[in-house]
């Protein structure tokens, strides 16, 4: 534990900076897309997380389709439950962006390539999903889903 | 999650997404769920002059079991009558796909989906047929 805390008092500044950096990349490469929403604050915020929701796409079949990628829905403490994330409800995501969310982290070892990597399959897999979406196809016809009458049970 | 290999070859190799345009008289469109659920499927059926099913297309936001159970059902219909189409139950749709119980409600939804498709022709025809009653002059040949 001690040897643990020794090389993080060494390398953490340092680590931190690259890390906030592959974040960083991460996030300008993704929310080039549209309809792409950062969930949270980005500056009060550790480096290494990032959490956006995929408007119009789910999250549980967004991350069947980035399988390559280890990543996890809604928010650290729902990711396996059915339920929309309480976190980012309470951050004032409505349910459906709470469905639509996923949480990525860089760690120590991601390399730059990964990253970009990370983007491409993204922009792929979303617009994939989205070309199977009754809401992207109501938003892409102009229609304004919040005033749609749905039959939930 | 562990899904099922079905499951994982319809979300992989979805059958028929698409869409047909909805004010043909011949198309049944059903749209059924809410994005506050989590799962949104559009249904679409289009029927021809003897009562069965020539095409059906799906659209669907929500997981893999989801999705599996559109791009099935949407599979299932073609060929049949209307009337035949009315018979497939979430049980067999849940059997075929081995869904787990956490995942049954999917296919609880593509039976709705398709219930409701079903409605929106017959109410299309109807329609159509009372119009015709009122206005004979008008029917095409």
């Amino acid at each position: 534990m001690g040897e643990a805390f020794r090389i993080a008092k060494e390398d953490m500044s340092s680590d931190n900076e690259r890390i906030r950096g592959l974040r960083d990349r991460l996030m300008a490469g993704l929310t080039e897309m549209p309809e792409v929403y950062v969930n949270g604050d980005m500056h009060r915020r550790v480096p290494h997380n990032l959490n956006l929701s995929f408007n119009f796409v789910e999250g549980e079949s967004l991350i069947m389709a980035i399988k390559e990628v280890a990543v996890s829905s809604g928010s650290a403490c729902t990711s396996s439950s059915l339920e929309p994330s309480y976190v980012l409800r309470a951050l004032g995501r409505s349910d459906e962006l709470a469905h639509s969310s996923i949480r990525f982290t860089v760690g120590r070892f991601t390399t730059r390539e990964e990253i970009d990597y990370t983007i491409d399959l993204l922009r792929s897999k979303v617009n994939r999903l989205r070309e199977m979406s009754p809401l992207w196809e109501m938003h892409s016809e102009g229609i304004d889903l919040s005033t749609v009458q749905w039959t939930a049970h | 999650m562990s899904y099922s290999q079905k499951v994982v070859d319809h979300y992989e190799n979805p059958r028929n997404v698409g869409s047909f345009d909805r004010n043909d008289a011949s198309v049944g469109t059903g749209m059924v769920g809410a994005p506050a659920c989590g799962d949104v499927m559009k249904l679409q059926i289009r029927v021809n002059e003897n009562g069965v099913i020539q095409d059906a297309r799906f659209k669907t936001y929500g997981c893999g079991s989801a999705i599996a159970s559109s791009s099935l059902i949407t599979e299932w219909v073609k060929g049949k009558t209307l009337d035949q189409a009315m018979q497939i139950r979430n049980t067999h749709i849940a059997e075929e796909l081995a869904l787990p119980p956490v995942k049954i409600h999917c296919s609880i939804l593509a039976e709705d989906a398709i219930k409701a498709a079903i409605a929106d022709y017959r109410s299309k025809s109807e329609e159509a047929v009372g119009a015709a009653q009122q206005h004979p002059a008008n029917v095409a040949a």
